[in-house]
């Protein structure tokens, strides 16, 4: 065995990194790790992360689905649900998954390559490909029982989900950064996730309710998403009023810039505990 | 080389804000092997999270000629979940280090620790004893003109220890070591000079003997 370790791996000889190429490294490394604590396990792991979204949309469609057929005009009700739920789902799993990502990847920081904001991009890269993945299984099945599932507007749709994306991952910084003073408030955000549920819209119209809580209603960015996503699907569906891109743009905005901001003054002090 | 220039660092705690290291100067010279030595709590693990970057000073900078290794023999870093071979092709990834050369660090580690079949389990179902063997493995497997060692140097029984003494004494060679102990022997063995922490300030002994006493001149006081 050779004192010299390795071969090839000896710091200074070889070529350095530039910050991006180290970035990029680190990033790609974190991503096979994600994945493969996951999934590397058991096949039955994938089958679990399908298990929860396929379960949210069986329930309901068989529950409201013969109820509601006949009120919504121009969008099968599976469709609406599926467009309106997935990406609830994204939103919610990169929020919650950016919020914890600090605690939970704390032993990473002692490699000095490795910082929180490579984990928080590869978390979120590796959960949008997982939940990309369950929307394709949730969109063949539907096809399969002869839905007409394709998103007329793809581009459109396209830029809701990275919209959504953003939003969430800004959102999950902020929230990041307040449970790292306050670690309780965990909990409380966790909790608001059910309300904010119910209050966007997923398993039922909004537009139901009376008009002065409509307006209200409409403060909610995740209720644009979900209403957007279904106006970007289906042709004939005609997003609620109140929904405004530009209002989704500037929530977005301005949550990245609060969320950074933070992130950068956490980063400064980096107190671990 | 390693330069720390006016370095403070401070904690927030329940009870406001606790200052370990203030306005701290210090150059370190190359080629010195470097015991740190203080009372509990005057700031040696501070100072060696600095070191590696695991955290950041409020103020000031640290420059260094070399490379600096991350705390030898730690395993916070790895990943229950995933197997041993694992947790070392992610340590290289993060070094971008690739194809044969992966390869070839996975073997060395895998011939270090001597795990056997446990190389490829996840390393939740290790013994603590396992787990510092890979874990000292991969710091080994990587070469830095640094070794950041925080306490733990004898890991495992006696005849990884005598393994572990002999290829650390081999990479003594080329390398140097930041050793953090409150063993004097250890320290007399490996260091060539002592930095002797002490409230808040730092005082380098170019002579490890006359540092020792101020350390042990302070801790009896």
């Amino acid at each position: 065995m050779s004192d010299r370790g390795v071969l090839g791996t000896r710091a200074g000889s070889r070529p350095a990194r530039t910050p991006f190429q180290i970035q990029r490294d680190v990033i790609y490394a974190l991503l096979i790790r994600e994945v493969s604590s996951k999934f590397g396990k058991s096949r039955a792991s994938f089958l679990w992360v399908l298990f929860e979204p396929v379960a949210h949309l069986v329930f309901p469609i068989v529950m409201f689905g013969f109820a509601l057929e006949r009120t919504l005009p121009g969008i099968d009700y599976p469709v609406f649900l599926v467009y309106g739920f997935v990406p609830f789902l994204v939103f919610k799993t990169i929020c919650l998954q950016t919020m914890e990502g600090a605690r939970v990847n704390r032993g990473l920081m002692s490699y000095r390559q490795v910082l929180l904001m490579d984990v928080f991009v590869a978390n979120a890269l590796a959960y949008c490909s997982v939940e990309a993945m369950v929307f394709a299984v949730v969109l063949t099945g539907l096809a399969m029982l002869g839905f007409d599932v394709l998103p007329s507007l793809p581009m459109e749709f396209g830029g809701v989900l990275a919209l959504t994306v953003l939003l969430a991952f800004a959102l999950g910084l902020l929230f990041g950064a307040l449970t790292s003073v306050v670690p309780d408030a965990k909990a409380v955000v966790r909790v608001l996730f059910i309300p904010l549920y119910f209050l966007s819209g997923i398993l039922f119209p909004v537009s139901r309710f009376p008009e002065e809580w409509v307006q209200w209603l409409a403060i909610n960015p995740v209720l644009h998403l979900v209403e957007m996503s279904r106006g970007a699907a289906v042709t004939h569906y005609v997003p609620m009023r109140f929904m405004s891109l530009e209002y989704l743009a500037a929530v977005t905005v301005v949550s990245l810039f609060i969320g950074l901001a933070l992130y950068r003054l956490r980063a400064l002090s980096r107190v671990t505990t | 080389m390693i330069r720390l220039d006016s370095i403070t660092k401070s904690y927030l705690t329940l009870r406001g804000r606790k200052v370990v290291l203030r306005n701290l100067s210090l150059e370190i010279p190359g080629g010195a092997n470097v015991g740190l030595i203080g009372r509990n709590g005057a700031g040696k693990s501070t100072l060696m999270r600095l070191l590696s970057t695991v955290e950041l000073p409020d103020s000031g900078t640290i420059t260094t000629s070399g490379t600096i290794s991350w705390p030898v023999g730690l395993s916070g870093g790895m990943q229950g979940g995933l197997t041993g071979r694992e947790n070392v092709k992610f340590v290289c990834r993060i070094h971008g280090v690739r194809g044969a050369g992966m390869r070839e660090t996975v073997r060395y580690v895998q011939d270090f620790a001597q795990i056997g079949a446990y190389f490829d389990q996840p390393v939740s179902t290790y013994s603590s004893g396992m787990r510092a063997r890979l874990a000292f493995g991969t710091s080994m497997a990587f070469d830095f003109d640094y070794y950041l060692i925080d306490e733990v140097m004898s890991v495992g029984d006696a005849g990884f220890k005598a393994k572990s003494r002999k290829v650390f004494a081999e990479r003594l060679q080329h390398s140097r070591v930041i050793i953090v102990s409150h063993n004097m022997n250890l320290i007399r063995k490996m260091c060539d000079m002592v930095v002797h922490l002490d409230a808040g300030r730092a005082t380098l002994y170019s002579s490890v003997d006359e540092g020792i006493a101020a350390y042990q001149e302070a801790a009896t006081a």
